[in-house]
């Protein structure tokens, strides 16, 4: 038995009702995405990365098309199944970390975990590891109002690769950080992916991360019109 | 696990805006100790209706044929085998906990007169001991003194019908009515003593004569109409009536009636008054359950992209509600428990010895046979504390649903791009 890639899309397009005008964001895209991968997706404000990076993590319905996730079809998913599997199989990092702020970094990083029912210990081992991966031990027990932009984020990156997911889906993880906050950044989830295997789709404007990508897909107007392979 | 971190969640949320939660938790609290207070206050009030008319009347539960209970006829009244059955009951060992006092009667209407006039009357035959501990009429004298244990022929009447008949201490009069055997049968009786109860019922019209005088002049033997009862508690009524009801089973000539069947109007007073209160709670609570709604609501819609961070890290659109109302029950139970300490201890601290309205009084108020009384001592019990509980409880309950509804409503993607 082959192993599914980490993501598919066939002919996948998403249309937005604005003002009574239909608004196609992204339109067609056909995208395999093999585990294990680094894969940015680039194009100017407007092109659709972000549309296509929500309906790749199971938070927005495409209007058509198809999408899979591990192997698993996200168009036939009710709701409770979208949730499991963005529970189980995908991890974020948001622009704005969107960490939860009356938890502490730890308990951040380990929601998923507790959500799955993980052991304490378990839960611990993981986390603890991923916070000496990120540069981030000693600052298990503070709020996220307590940490820099720099350090919130890697919490947020630890949350998303604590439950080993499928994907992890970055949406502008750098654009709220300064260049060397931002290349450590890169840095640390290029060192993931190198280490643990986990795939990465990352939504940017970032030059320094476009440059890291091993692949580059390009979207203008909600279509693909490149992807190279770059590493 | 996941009830846990939910909670977790929902409880960090309380805490975190601890102003607007204290302020959501305040109204909370200061309801209940309303709600709390005014119950207590209106139990006591109601207790001491309650008590003050039975105490003057046929007590919280009186035993009497079912027959004289329509007809007011003597040739009703419950015969000597009757009234060894109601002994017997009497002394069933469910009821002896409850009663403070049975007193035997004999009721008759009768025609008194004196000099000055003549005055249809209510003559009732009491054993002086047993009213003692029973009644409070004993204790309305303005003249003279109450009936002795061995008096004969000794008469206590009302004030308003001593001045009509002319009667003092010590004045002589006639009362006539039909006896036992059909004919009319007189008796000279003597005053030893006047009451002023404040009912015009029991001051104009009342004479209470020793139970030996009164079967000896209508010539009832060891009869009487009725057993008065008076329970410690008028909670326990319903108990009393069923213990006494299982115990006179089968019997015809003899059975239990309670105060609300023996006095439909206090009744109906006292459920009247419940009504007003709980229109009242009603109201009060229906305000502060929607500012509930209003703070949740606010709450809900200023954290809309923690709702949708949450959805976006799993969670199902039931536990993102599931926090809103659990955040809602946690702030219910912390304002119940102070809410409810609150409210009983200031009832027990400043009102324990009662609330005195002598000075809005003016005079006697009487309402359906019951006097009422200047002093509302309030009652605090814990059935009435549980229900007070219930209260708040469905009131923050409902009022956390329609905030935990819409934060499962909210729309993911949107409320990801949301800012407070």
């Amino acid at each position: 038995m082959t192993t599914p890639p980490a993501v598919r899309t066939s002919d996948v397009w998403k249309i937005f009702s604005h003002d009574g005008l239909a608004v196609e964001a992204v339109r067609g895209v056909d995208l395999e995405i093999a585990r294990g991968e680094f894969v940015v997706l680039a194009g100017p404000s407007g092109s659709g990365k972000t549309t296509l990076l929500n309906m790749l993590g199971g938070l927005t319905r495409p209007t058509r098309g198809g999408v899979w996730v591990d192997g698993e079809d996200l168009v036939a998913l009710p709701e409770r199944g979208l949730a499991a599997l963005r529970l189980e199989r995908v991890g974020f990092v948001f622009q704005a970390y969107n960490l939860l702020p009356v938890l502490t970094a730890l308990e951040n990083a380990e929601f998923s975990l507790l959500l799955r029912g993980v052991p304490a210990d378990e839960r611990r081992r993981r986390v603890t590891e991923l916070f000496a991966t990120l540069g981030i031990a000693g600052l298990e027990d503070r709020r996220p109002g307590k940490l820099s932009g720099g350090q919130q984020q890697r919490v947020a990156v630890a949350r998303a690769v604590a439950g080993e997911p499928a994907l992890v889906l970055a949406d502008e993880p750098t654009a709220n950080l300064d260049s060397a906050a931002s290349a450590a950044l890169i840095d640390l989830m290029a060192t993931l992916n190198r280490e643990r295997g986990t795939t990465f789709v990352f939504a940017t404007h970032d030059a320094t991360l476009m440059q890291r990508a091993r692949r580059l897909v390009r979207l203008v107007d909600g279509r693909v019109v490149s992807d190279e392979r770059t590493g | 696990m996941k009830l846990v971190l939910l909670l977790r969640l929902a409880a960090r949320n309380v805490a975190r805006n601890a102003r607007r939660s204290t302020l959501t938790a305040l109204a909370m609290v200061i309801g209940l100790a309303l709600l709390v207070f005014s119950r207590a206050l209106a139990d006591g009030g109601h207790e001491d209706w309650i008590r003050g008319a039975v105490r003057l009347g046929d007590g919280h539960v009186v035993l009497e044929s079912p027959a004289f209970a329509r007809s007011r006829d003597l040739a009703d009244r419950l015969t000597p085998g009757a009234l060894a059955a109601a002994e017997r009951a009497l002394a069933a060992p469910a009821l002896r906990p409850l009663l403070v006092a049975a007193a035997p009667r004999l009721e008759v209407a009768a025609l008194a007169t004196a000099a000055a006039a003549a005055v249809p009357v209510a003559a009732v035959g009491v054993d002086p001991a047993a009213e003692a501990r029973f009644s409070t009429l004993p204790g309305k004298l303005t003249e003279g003194r109450f009936l002795a244990p061995d008096d004969r022929g000794a008469a206590y009447v009302g004030d308003r019908l001593a001045r009509r008949l002319g009667l003092h201490v010590g004045s002589r009069f006639v009362v006539s009515a039909q006896g036992a055997d059909g004919q009319i049968a007189d008796q000279l009786l003597r005053v030893v003593g006047v009451f002023r109860t404040g009912l015009p019922d029991a001051d104009e019209g009342l004479i209470q004569v020793p139970l030996a005088t009164a079967r000896q002049w209508l010539g009832t033997g060891a009869a009487a109409t009725a057993v008065a009862l008076l329970l410690r508690d008028s909670h326990d009524v319903d108990r009393a009536a069923a213990a006494l009801g299982a115990a006179l089973a089968g019997r015809r000539d003899v059975a239990a009636l309670s105060w609300r069947a023996a006095m439909p109007e206090l009744d109906s007073a006292v459920k009247l008054d419940d009504d007003g209160d709980y229109l009242m709670h009603g109201i009060l609570f229906a305000i502060i359950g929607l500012a509930i709604v209003n703070t949740m609501l606010m709450s809900v819609l200023n954290r809309s992209r923690e709702f949708g961070i949450l959805r976006a890290l799993g969670l199902t659109r039931g536990q993102t509600g599931a926090i809103v109302f659990g955040e809602g029950l946690l702030l219910t139970a912390a304002s119940g428990l102070v809410g409810l300490a609150l409210g009983a201890g200031a009832t027990w601290l400043l009102f324990r010895h009662g609330l005195d309205y002598s000075a809005l009084m003016k005079g006697n108020i009487t309402m359906a046979g019951a006097v009422i009384s200047p002093i509302i001592v309030p009652i605090l019990g814990p059935a009435q504390l549980l229900q007070s509980l219930a209260y708040i409880a469905a009131v923050g309950v409902l009022a956390a649903l329609y905030p935990a509804y819409r934060a499962t409503k909210l729309d993911l993607v949107e409320a990801m791009k949301f800012d407070a």
